[in-house]
């Protein structure tokens, strides 16, 4: 698995096809988030905007391999492996993308609650924000494992479905994304610091439950 | 390796490509597959290889496998030798033997040069070469070729062939597909034809017959045996011969390695016969 993993993530770094969704993350942070903000707030847009990001992050790693090297790959270290490898490199991408983010955000942020009365600890704030970017992190790929090959094999149906799924996750009353991010939005009204252990869970529940799926789907649907 | 009631269809409810497959794969056999265009060749190699999961019977037995499509054209970000190594790790094997074997290969199909070629900038027949590297380089104990000659210019061709024999004398399996009827024609053991979905095996299976060949050779005197020959021959003194001849016997696919390391040996040693020899296995 260490190989597929470092090959996985040198095709991904070396195939420049990370920029994209890096812009578009970028220009989500530079609209909705603003120097001297209340933290709580801020972090909460930081991870919300992950899940858009590690879904494309997702698509771009299933699908960077051509597929006579996939076939390659796949018979090497069998085509479930291989899989996982590609969904495990673009999780830690996303995680990578939403630590260093969330940091930034901390660190140009107002440490105090909404209405500037109260007070917010540094690193309470940064622990559940960054358990906020991971819950996204781990549904936005939970969401591109489900919407990309070997589940839905034709861009026409990859493409609308991921952006179809990033809106529920988004804003789905059940959603772990939405329940992580309202924490933080809520908290930071009185500068309460909630870690959102129980979305974290379930997001992780969740996009296990996502990857393995597709991975089972992988040898069985090409 | 033994396939039982495989079947293999796109899609649930879909028309079965190939169905009701029973197969042995025995270690150290060459195996030919053939069929019209379309008869699912490539479905079945595909199933052989684990790249595709069968939806009926079972696969048993799978030993480490690499797999050779007949077309290559990776628009992968690597060079020759960068993704050679990263996937001789993928197979397996350590980081220096994998740098190692990738280089070894790349100079054995005389493509040593574009080591550091990316991939993307190669010639077709070169990234085919590449992909051929990547299915020998871990020494596979099944290794499935589909059409992987396709592209390779004839030199390269019959280094494939002969990698091909060397791998079933170390006690690999390689099953392929190729155009040529007469591709390994003499070597192949058995040869099954894929019609309508259908796996049926072609004749009876000729005996299967390990052609070995002797060497007799005579050092120098009071020397030994050069240490580890190719295809680590069988050694035992000439019959009749003078006191320091020895007779070598090694599979066929060696002796030419065998022969060439005898000569280059400091001091070189004399050859004095050369006998192919059949022997039913």
């Amino acid at each position: 698995m260490t190989a597929l993993l470092r090959y996985q993530t040198a095709l991904l770094i070396r195939s420049h096809r990370w920029l994209a969704p890096l812009l578009l993350h970028a220009a989500f942070l530079a609209v909705g988030v603003r120097v001297g903000e209340p933290v709580l707030g801020a972090l909460g847009i930081a991870a919300a905007a992950l899940v858009p990001t590690a879904a494309w992050l997702t698509r771009v790693c299933v699908t960077n391999e051509p597929p006579a090297a996939r076939d390659c790959s796949a018979a090497a270290a069998g085509p479930g492996r291989t899989h996982l490898a590609a969904v495990l490199t673009a999780l830690l991408a996303s995680a990578a993308l939403g630590t260093v983010c969330a940091a930034l955000v901390a660190a140009v942020s107002a440490p105090s609650s909404a209405d500037r009365a109260v007070a917010v600890p540094f690193w309470p704030a940064l622990r559940a924000g960054l358990a906020a970017a991971l819950a996204c992190a781990l549904l936005g790929v939970a969401v591109g494992a489900l919407c990309n090959r070997p589940l839905l094999r034709s861009t026409a149906q990859a493409v609308p479905a991921t952006v179809l799924a990033v809106f529920l996750v988004l804003f789905a009353g059940v959603s772990p994304a939405m329940a992580a991010v309202e924490g933080l939005v809520t908290g930071s009204r009185d500068g309460s610091v909630h870690l959102p252990l129980l979305p974290l869970t379930a997001a992780a529940v969740l996009a296990a439950g996502a990857t393995a799926v597709a991975c089972a789907a992988s040898g069985r649907r090409g | 390796m033994r396939l039982t009631g495989v079947g293999r269809r796109y899609g649930i409810g879909g028309p079965w490509v190939v169905r009701d497959v029973d197969m042995e794969l025995p270690e150290g056999a060459l195996l030919r597959v053939t069929g019209a265009n379309g008869s699912g060749k490539s479905t079945l190699l595909r199933v052989l290889a684990g790249i595709d999961a069968p939806n009926a019977g079972r696969v048993e037995g799978r030993p480490r496998t690499a797999y050779v499509p007949e077309r290559f054209p990776a628009a992968l970000p690597f060079t020759a030798a960068g993704y050679l190594t990263a996937m001789g790790r993928v197979h397996g094997l350590g980081r220096a033997a994998a740098a190692r074997a990738a280089g070894e290969w790349l100079e054995r199909f005389g493509a040593g040069h574009h080591a550091r070629t990316r991939l993307s900038q190669l010639s077709k027949g070169t990234s085919q070469k590449v992909a051929v590297a990547q299915g020998l380089l871990a020494a596979p104990g099944l290794l499935v070729l589909d059409e992987a000659w396709t592209g390779l210019d004839p030199a390269s061709r019959t280094i494939l062939d002969r990698a091909v024999t060397d791998r079933v004398a170390a006690g690999g399996t390689v099953v392929f597909v190729d155009h040529d009827p007469g591709r390994l024609a003499d070597a192949a053991h058995t040869v099954f034809r894929v019609e309508d979905g259908r796996l049926r095996r072609d004749g009876h299976p000729a005996p299967v017959a390990e052609d070995r060949v002797r060497i007799e050779a005579e050092g120098p005197p009071g020397a030994a045996l050069p240490p580890a020959l190719p295809g680590d021959p069988a050694c035992e003194p000439a019959p009749g011969g003078r006191p320091g001849a020895l007779r070598l016997t090694v599979a066929g696919a060696h002796s030419d390695e065998l022969l060439r390391a005898l000569l280059a040996a400091r001091p070189p040693w004399h050859i004095h016969a050369v006998t192919p020899r059949e022997t039913n296995r």
